[in-house]
């Protein structure tokens, strides 16, 4: 006996909605026997984990906060992947963005400002974020080059740039020398929603993003193109799209959204320019477009399930003592098991009599 | 030997769970004391001594206080995990990074009743503390020991961020390494990261290769060393006994203890008479120590004890004048020696020291 897999020709319906929740009934399965290893009460501990950051406005805000970046970069990314364009550079695009916008900051630092800085900030994030992410889609639309590679050494190009102006020319005089810029004025912070937390307007911004997306998707013309460009590559040249000017088009987009959630995250959460800026919110993403099956909700649903894992990870750290590696595996299985339960839309497994050789 | 340590974590922590729920009344007068860590636990240096102190706090004062560990927090994630500690009933939180100092003096008065003590910042808030060891002391040593061993005259140095602290430990080796022989010589590499041993190992193989042959490194972890170690030269270990991991280059490290300091803390939080202050404790105050001395001649021993012993009992000062700055300005003239607020202040390199500060 032995296990194939055979490709299905259509995903059953009651599948699409199965395989993620088995994903998630595997994860629980794994996450309660890896608690009851390190000797925890299984249900404290998911309750802990999953139940305890959304279970009062605080932990709502802070998983808002968390997912927002996420959620934005993982939109754009997913316009550009279902159309076929690989760009693994957002992370380098978020902080580019944060720099554009931060400069506007720092340029009017002491200086009376007044209430267009903030949209002068957020205009220039998603503009540099934009032109950021052209490099690579011109690069690929002239001259052939892989915008895979492109575009993530590009993400170094940005690391070492942001790292070199926060040591050089933008370092707070004051920092003691730290590589870090002045604190943010008041009128170059992104102003808060409620008071007391540290929700901002940037939730509703990706929120707003993913509205737009989903009928930019499921009810334009643009839409059609770019899954036809990303599932059929030859009828979308037969039916006149131009694919090099998609790729900018994706590519600009996504590269501004980046660049949009990297101003936000500099402007709103940070209030400084840093090289620690992003913990991997570029790379995460790509997991999140995913993991959201390069749907526009489907990010925003895994992008908040995501923030969930992380701040629920802190949690079990300080509510439960638990070591930060424990909280990392059960992340890392949650993934796996997505992917793995992925593989079940796609294929059916089968037991057959193994014949020989 | 990482499972191991985990499940030894793990079933350290089951302890802990175990005990909590048992006695409610014991849970209201039990201290909860979080300690927030740059790197992991696993570092074997920087954030590995922190979490040792947290035990050492949790051996000498028993089930009075109960203390969280959360490890690796970016800059960025700080505000939450710290608003985390303060909303689950944490009275005394040691952020335990030059990184979190901006962060702590920002978040402390958001949290009056909670008591916060930094490592290693410069100032302090009516509810915020700094501690800092001296460790140039150490460094110092470190100094008079290359000097001994180096036989390119060159010492290499694996620096963290161009901050004061480790812009005077630099100038404190190479202090000690001068009193032995003028013409030593020290190369730098900044890594910017406290903890990434991939840079560190990437920085410690230029430095190698530029003919270094004795290597200090101001990071968390002990991959300098390991490296040292591989090619067959000499160097120190930060923050814990790090022999083990580099038995044939390790001549001696410095040993961080804060236990004593967080129970002393935690005890004064108890009681209630907890009051902001600057502790800045040396060799003679127990707050950090030299390791044993290996691949060392009895001549090399017996000299780094005798300075050792001359500086924790006073006689001996790596900052006595004259002091003149790279640039050839005098700091301060023979005789003088600098003040704590004058070394914390160190922004220059020696003259002598042929590296430069970026920025």
């Amino acid at each position: 006996m032995r296990l194939v897999l055979e490709t299905r020709s259509q995903t059953p319906p009651a599948l699409a909605l199965g395989a993620p929740l088995l994903a998630v009934a595997l994860t629980l399965v794994s996450a309660v026997l890896i608690f009851a290893a390190l000797g925890q009460d299984p249900w404290r501990a998911l309750q802990v984990y999953f139940i305890a950051p959304v279970s009062d406005s605080w932990g709502l805000q802070e998983v808002a906060v968390k997912a927002t970046p996420l959620v934005l970069i993982s939109v754009g990314l997913s316009l550009c992947y279902r159309s076929n364009n690989w760009n693994i550079g957002a992370e380098g695009q978020f902080l580019v963005g944060a720099m554009a916008g931060g400069w506007l900051a720092l340029a009017t630092h002491g200086a009376p400002n007044g209430p267009w800085l903030m949209p002068a900030m957020l205009a220039a994030g998603a503009a540099g974020g934009a032109l950021f992410a052209l490099i690579p889609a011109v690069l690929r639309t002239r001259f052939g080059a892989n915008e895979i590679l492109t575009s993530l050494m590009l993400v170094y190009v940005a690391e070492l740039l942001l790292d070199w102006l926060v040591r050089g020319p933008w370092r707070d005089p004051q920092g003691f020398n730290m590589p870090v810029t002045v604190s943010f004025e008041p009128e170059a912070i992104v102003p808060l929603l409620l008071e007391g937390g540290r929700l901002n307007v940037g939730t509703p911004i990706a929120l707003l993003v993913v509205v737009l997306a989903a009928v930019l998707v499921g009810r334009t013309l643009k839409g059609v193109e770019i899954r036809l460009v990303g599932e059929a590559p030859r009828a979308a040249r037969f039916a006149g799209f131009d694919t090099n000017r998609l790729t900018l088009t994706v590519f600009a987009i996504s590269g501004g959204l980046a660049g949009l959630a990297g101003v936000l995250e500099a402007a709103g959460t940070v209030k400084m320019l840093q090289p620690g800026l992003s913990p991997g919110y570029g790379f995460t993403a790509i997991i999140v477009a995913f993991l959201g099956r390069l749907n526009p909700v489907g990010c925003l649903v895994a992008g908040v399930f995501l923030a969930i894992t992380f701040i629920g990870g802190e949690n079990a750290q300080i509510m439960l003592r638990m070591p930060l590696d424990a909280t990392r595996v059960i992340q890392g299985l949650l993934l796996f098991y997505v992917l793995a339960c992925d593989t079940l839309l796609l294929y059916r497994p089968r037991l057959v009599a193994s014949t020989p050789a | 030997m990482t499972l191991t340590r985990r499940l030894l974590l793990g079933s350290a922590g089951a302890l802990a769970g175990a005990a909590l729920p048992g006695s409610q009344a014991d849970a209201q007068s039990r201290l909860s004391v979080g300690v927030v860590l740059i790197g992991p636990v696993g570092d074997f240096g920087w954030s590995h001594m922190h979490d040792q102190g947290r035990r050492r706090m949790a051996e000498v004062l028993g089930d009075r206080v109960a203390a969280t560990t959360v490890e690796s927090v970016a800059p960025p994630d700080f505000d939450r995990v710290v608003t985390q500690l303060v909303r689950t009933g944490h009275r005394l939180i040691f952020t335990t990074s030059f990184s979190y100092f901006a962060p702590t003096q920002r978040i402390a008065p958001q949290h009056p009743g909670v008591f916060f003590e930094n490592a290693t910042g410069p100032t302090m808030l009516p509810n915020m503390a700094i501690y800092n060891a001296r460790f140039y002391e150490g460094r110092y040593i470190q100094g008079v020991i290359a000097a001994r061993k180096s036989r390119t005259k060159t010492i290499g140095y694996v620096a963290t961020f161009p901050v004061p602290e480790v812009i005077h430990a630099i100038n404190t080796v190479m202090r000690g390494a001068w009193s032995v022989d003028p013409a030593m010589k020290v190369r730098v590499v900044w890594v910017n990261a406290w903890s990434n041993p991939a840079r560190e190992a990437d920085a410690a193989r230029a430095l190698i290769d530029q003919g270094c042959d004795v290597l200090c490194s101001h990071t968390d972890g002990p991959a300098p060393l390991q490296l040292a170690n591989e090619r067959g030269i000499f160097g120190f270990g930060q923050a814990s006994d790090m022999t083990r991991f580099a038995p044939r280059a390790h001549l001696t490290s410095s040993v961080n203890n804060w236990g004593d300091y967080y129970a002393e803390r935690a005890q004064a939080v108890i009681a209630g008479t907890w009051q902001p202050k600057d502790t800045w404790g040396g060799l003679g105050s127990g707050m950090f120590r030299m390791a044993p001395w290996t691949n060392m001649t009895p001549e090399e021993v017996s000299e780094a004890e005798r300075i050792r012993d001359a500086i924790a009992s006073g006689r001996l000062h790596p900052f006595e004048g004259p002091i003149v700055r790279q640039d050839g300005t005098a700091v301060i003239p023979a005789g003088q020696r600098l003040d704590d607020n004058q070394i914390r202040a160190q922004n220059y390199f020696y003259q002598g020291i042929d590296a430069s500060i970026p920025g």
